[in-house]
């Protein structure tokens, strides 16, 4: 944690928009947001506090916010937030993706994928994941994928009686 | 006060059932594993395992969750001793001097003085929620929607206090969270609200959903993006039981944060999380040997591990007596009581006295447990602790995935939480806390019924809010609170109590 900390805090500001200059940006992005998803909702009606009005009234208070945000950066918006990680992320997405769209099959459009099961969501999701790590392994990773798999399947199947389709290629359920 | 052990003694003959006796166990077990193993905490361990609990008794699940939860902390303060790497956020204060401990050959003592103080201090505190159980109840049927709506104020503007640095984001978080919470069909008209017209939002966002995409997930873009150096003891453990003398001379240490923590626990927004800084920086303030701090000082183990459990175990009372959960793990509990059928709130020690009381007894029971499971079991959490974390986060992503298809058997809602862990990366990036996010999230909902309410039965008057004694206080309180913290003075002692540690 420390070696993390004091790694952002000596990068250059130089570069980049800062730290606490991006913070406001994105809170005013989020107050603007959250300002058009509600714009369409009564603020007050004849029987009291419609529905927008929470809704609005935070997503102004947000925007107030980002903005003071800004103005208080503006001398000083902060080091850069440094390198992000990009690489380490994308493969931990995909593997939570390719389980959600296996584990029970899914449909989009022209593309339908039938059901498949913790049998074969699990190994993907943990091969794909496990690719993240920079000292990741293919074989010791493919080993550690079906033991947990049959883990997971002993466990919450048959231990915790969960409703997870198993493998219903081969067993129906 | 006999009150109290007679109700306890109810308690006592609930949580003694063998079946009680298993669930407490097990969930000591399964929470001390999650608490060792970092990365993986007891929230998202609490929203897998949610599910499962369907099919026991309420009081047994409850049970269950709560000794996950302790035992998570309790887990965290081993690893933070070990490995110096705090498993738990309340463990931080630990990893200081207990590592520095582990690393003179004296793990043994650290382990030894955190176990006992934890269980000194699991035993007062089991009575302190007892004991204020009763008239915390009666206060809370006082309440009305204004006075709640107020008290949530109050509670909220503590977490902004607590959290640690920028005010102004502390604020933006809670209020997103309160935001994200406005999601979904409106309770009162049906009405869809900011669903961009998609149908996994419709039902609004699951906090289980929310809190295993930013704890969860996205833990594991932070833990990968920026690899932290595990450094496993490798020297003996050593005598794990402390001397009458080391005994001695650290009682008054672990009674101060005995009290520290049982105080602090209690406020609503988290003031769990403050107790080991508040208590390593007091026995630091009155030590004799003040230089010895930060180079392995039993006390400043002994000291802030009471606080941390102590604090654990009384932040229990906001959530059984008021039904307000003063954090993400209570949040979930308020989830495993609506599976149940049960409302929380001051109604449930009237309806539900085995429930409460049970719970409350068990507490005791699993924090002998602790010490009776850990202490033995030292040298499997060593070895599990070097599993490396290239095999620990791709077993952490399977689980979770498991835990959030099975909430609704509904693969949208996993893909939903992938996109919170971009989110709970992107914070971590802009030094946003996550933790008040979660409570703005999930204080939402009541807060807006309560305010609805209020304000029909005002006539529309805001001015409602000040019209109530009680009410007025708690906002008074509330404001004095925000002041002190913004005042230049308070800025900087608060942020010398978060960087001593």
């Amino acid at each position: 944690m420390q070696a993390t900390s004091t790694n952002t805090e000596t990068e250059p500001s130089a570069g980049g928009l800062g730290r606490e200059r991006l913070a406001g940006i994105v809170l005013v992005g989020f107050g603007g947001l959250g300002l058009w998803a509600g714009s369409d909702l009564p603020f007050m009606t004849s029987e009291g506090v419609g529905s927008g009005l929470m809704p609005r009234l935070l997503s102004i208070v947000i925007l107030g916010l980002g903005v003071l945000q800004l103005v208080l950066s503006r001398k000083d918006p902060g080091p850069s937030t440094g390198r992000w990680a990009i690489r380490e992320t994308i493969p931990v997405i995909l593997g939570v993706i390719l389980f959600a769209v296996t584990v029970r099959g899914y449909h989009l459009g022209p593309v339908t994928i039938p059901g498949l099961g913790l049998s074969i969501a699990c190994p993907l999701a943990v091969v794909a994941s496990g690719l993240a790590a920079r000292d990741a392994r293919l074989g010791e990773l493919l080993v550690f994928a079906a033991v947990l798999t049959a883990f997971c399947i002993g466990l919450f199947r048959y231990a915790l009686g969960l409703s997870v389709p198993v493998a219903p290629w081969l067993l129906g359920y | 006060m006999l009150d109290v052990f007679i109700n306890l003694g109810l308690g006592m003959t609930v949580a003694f059932t063998l079946q009680n006796i298993a669930l407490c166990f097990l969930g000591c077990l399964i929470g001390t594993l999650v608490g060792v193993l970092p990365g993986v905490g007891p929230v998202a361990t609490i929203a897998i395992l949610l599910p499962v609990t369907l099919s026991l008794d309420p009081t047994g699940s409850l049970i269950m969750l709560a000794g996950i939860y302790y035992g998570a902390q309790y887990g965290g303060s081993t690893t933070a001793i070990l490995v110096n790497i705090p498993g738990e956020a309340t463990a931080v204060v630990t990893a200081i001097d207990g590592h520095k401990m582990a690393q003179k050959g004296q793990a043994g003592l650290a382990l030894g003085l955190a176990a006992i103080g934890s269980f000194f201090a699991g035993t007062v505190a089991t009575i302190v929620i007892a004991a204020l159980g009763v008239p915390m109840t009666r206060m809370g049927l006082l309440f009305g929607p204004t006075e709640y709506f107020s008290l949530m104020i109050m509670g909220l503007v503590f977490a902004v206090v607590l959290a640690h640095g920028s005010l102004l984001k502390a604020v933006s978080m809670i209020l997103v969270g309160v935001l994200l919470s406005c999601v979904g069909a409106d309770m009162e008209t049906g009405r869809e609200r900011m669903t961009f017209g998609l149908e996994m939002l419709q039902d609004g966002i699951e906090f289980v959903v929310l809190a295993m995409g930013i704890f969860g997930f996205g833990e594991i873009f932070k833990n990968l993006a920026d690899p932290e150096a595990r450094d496993v003891v490798r020297s003996r453990i050593g005598r794990l039981w402390p001397t009458l003398k080391e005994l001695k001379d650290n009682f008054p240490a672990i009674l101060r944060g005995t009290f520290l923590g049982s105080v602090l626990g209690v406020l609503p927004g988290n003031g769990a999380i403050l107790g080991p800084f508040a208590s390593y920086a007091v026995e630091k303030r009155i030590s004799k040997r003040p230089q010895d701090f930060g180079h392995g000082a039993p006390a400043a183990v002994a000291g802030p591990e009471s606080a941390n459990n102590a604090g654990a175990q009384t932040s229990f009372i906001p959530l059984l007596t008021l039904g307000l959960p003063p954090n993400a793990v209570m949040a979930l509990m308020v989830g495993a009581m609506m599976i149940q059928g049960i409302v929380p709130g001051p109604q449930v020690i009237e309806r539900n006295p085995e429930l409460f009381w049970g719970l409350i007894a068990s507490m005791w029971i699993g924090n002998l447990m602790l010490v009776i499971i850990n202490l033995p079991l030292i040298g499997l959490w060593v070895k599990l602790l070097r599993v490396p974390y290239r095999l620990l986060f791709p077993a952490i992503v399977c689980f979770c995935c498991i835990g959030l298809y099975s909430i609704a058997n509904d693969a949208a809602q996993v893909m939903m939480a992938a996109l919170f862990g971009i989110i709970g990366y992107a914070l971590y990036k802009l030094e946003f806390e996550p933790a008040p996010l979660a409570l703005g999230f999930v204080l939402g909902r009541l807060l807006e019924e309560k305010l609805r309410q209020s304000l029909i039965i005002s006539g529309g008057s805001p001015l409602t809010f000040l019209q109530s004694p009680l009410s007025a206080i708690l906002l008074a309180i509330a404001a004095m609170a925000l002041v002190i913290a913004i005042s230049p003075s308070m800025r900087r002692n608060r942020d010398e109590v978060f960087k001593e540690a």
